[in-house]
């Protein structure tokens, strides 16, 4: 019986997040909106750093802007996420079906958390095309994966829980912002220390990431249990 | 009527108590030695008595009462998703206000210190940081509650938020910590042990700022409490 109730939730949560992922590529509206704010931020950079000087190496600031990018961008995300589920009557629907809570919990923030990834991943290179061609990598190749992935869980799955509330509010988007940031903060300090860690290398820099890895493992853990206990009462209110 | 009496002899109580505690870290605690720094970079030329110390008897009790205020937001939050009833909705809302009084106070004298001491207004150091993040988590707190009309549906978000800004806190301070920053560098003076009249002076201080917190968060509750039986008797008259 219970084998059985967890293949049932299983297959529920492979439905949710098969109908994101379907619709986003029907749309491509989350990746297209995201990408492009991301590529947008860029530009700003080039207008804030454009009086910095030739001395002034951007790799130095490297993890922190690339951070600020995802910041911004998984916020849009997020609220476009539910806010898709609201305005089609799908989040109703889905509580009006026989689906466990913390299934739809799980399901969205692990769509989330792919839309997140893909948007990180494109992000990168262009981030580095634009602005780290002069002066080499010196970190650790794959420590830089491993600061996105502990970075961007925490972000989902605190985020789905945040833009589930924000989307019932009136202030939808500025709401998300103002719950979101201050939430976010620790685990920021560590994604951009651990990140920082693996662009610029040198000594103690493994120590540095670990540290920070260890940090965003911290936040993760007890964040998400968190939420996942919580979400429950917010679909429901 | 005994809960009346009760919260008027906590606020007067309070009130003699934060005081004396502040006339004794004047006049009957010794003073604490500092290093005397140079402009040059953390070069010690010796030690001096720091009267600027002194804050620390009205700072330090506030920043814990904020905190200890703070988990019954929490508390009440946990209460209100379990039973459902609108006072400890209620209860959460003021509790969380008067977590607000205290971080704006806390805020207030801890930059005071780190303008005397630093010579800088702010300072992004671990412990104005945790507090400047708690000041948002509360502020947010009341934002996410006044764009929310539905009743249940406030009371229920708003209950989520305060338990989860109250696990994000400590959080907060322990990352704040460990991550080092490498922007500024971190001035902690380690704390020695307080004599015993430092100690008498810091704990008197600290009864006193709780006893008016209990006060303050009685008589707003009366307050909410008496609106509420307001609205009542005018929705009764209007029907």
């Amino acid at each position: 019986m219970a084998g059985e109730a967890r293949g049932l939730s299983l297959r529920q949560f492979k439905a949710i997040l098969h109908k994101d992922i379907v619709m986003e590529l029907r749309t491509k509206e989350m990746i297209t909106s995201m990408g492009l704010y991301a590529l947008l931020t860029m530009v700003i950079y080039q207008v804030a750093l454009s009086q910095s000087g030739t001395a002034f190496d951007p790799r130095n600031i490297a993890a922190g802007l690339l951070w600020l990018a995802f910041v911004f961008t998984s916020m849009l995300g997020l609220n476009r996420s539910l806010v898709h589920e609201k305005d089609q009557g799908c989040l109703e629907a889905l509580l009006l079906s026989p689906v466990d809570r913390p299934v739809i919990f799980f399901a969205k923030a692990i769509g989330n958390l792919i839309f997140l990834l893909i948007v990180q991943v494109l992000t990168i290179p262009v981030f580095a095309f634009l602005f780290l061609q002069q002066g080499s990598y010196a970190g650790e190749w794959w420590m830089i994966p491993l600061a996105l992935l502990a970075g961007a869980i925490g972000i989902s799955g605190v985020g789905t829980l945040l833009a589930t509330m924000s989307v019932n509010t009136k202030g939808k988007d500025f709401v998300l912002t103002v719950l979101f940031v201050p939430l976010m903060y620790p685990l920021l300090l560590a994604a951009v220390s651990a990140t920082s860690a693996a662009v610029l290398g040198g000594d103690g820099s493994v120590q540095q990431f670990w540290t920070g890895m260890g940090m965003m493992a911290g936040f993760d853990a007890i964040m998400l249990l968190a939420s996942f206990a919580l979400y429950e009462f917010i679909v429901g209110a | 009527m005994n809960r009346n009496i009760l919260v008027l002899s906590m606020l007067v109580l309070g009130g003699v108590l934060t005081t004396v505690g502040f006339i004794m870290a004047f006049f009957f605690t010794p003073p604490v030695l500092g290093p005397a720094v140079t402009n040059e970079v953390g070069r010690i030329l010796g030690y001096q008595p720091l009267f600027s110390q002194k804050i620390f008897y009205f700072h330090v009790p506030v920043a814990l009462s904020s905190f200890l205020v703070f988990f019954f937001t929490a508390f009440y939050g946990v209460r209100f998703l379990m039973t459902k009833e609108k006072q400890y909705d209620t209860r959460a809302k003021i509790a969380t206000e008067v977590t607000l009084m205290f971080v704006i106070l806390t805020m207030a004298t801890g930059i005071l210190w780190t303008r005397f001491e630093w010579g800088r207004w702010w300072v992004w150091e671990p412990r104005l940081t945790t507090y400047f993040i708690m000041t948002l988590l509360v502020i947010a707190y009341f934002v996410l509650r006044n764009s929310i009309e539905d009743e249940e549906r406030r009371a229920t978000y708003a209950a989520v938020f305060g338990i989860i800004a109250f696990i994000d806190a400590p959080i907060s301070f322990a990352i704040t910590r460990i991550i080092p920053s490498s922007v500024h560098p971190v001035v902690l003076r380690s704390g020695g042990g307080l004599t015993g009249s430092q100690l008498a002076a810091f704990l008197i201080g600290l009864f006193g700022m709780l006893m008016i917190a209990y006060a303050i968060f009685h008589t707003r509750m009366r307050e909410e409490l008496v609106h509420d039986r307001l609205e009542a008797v005018k929705a009764a008259l209007e029907g």
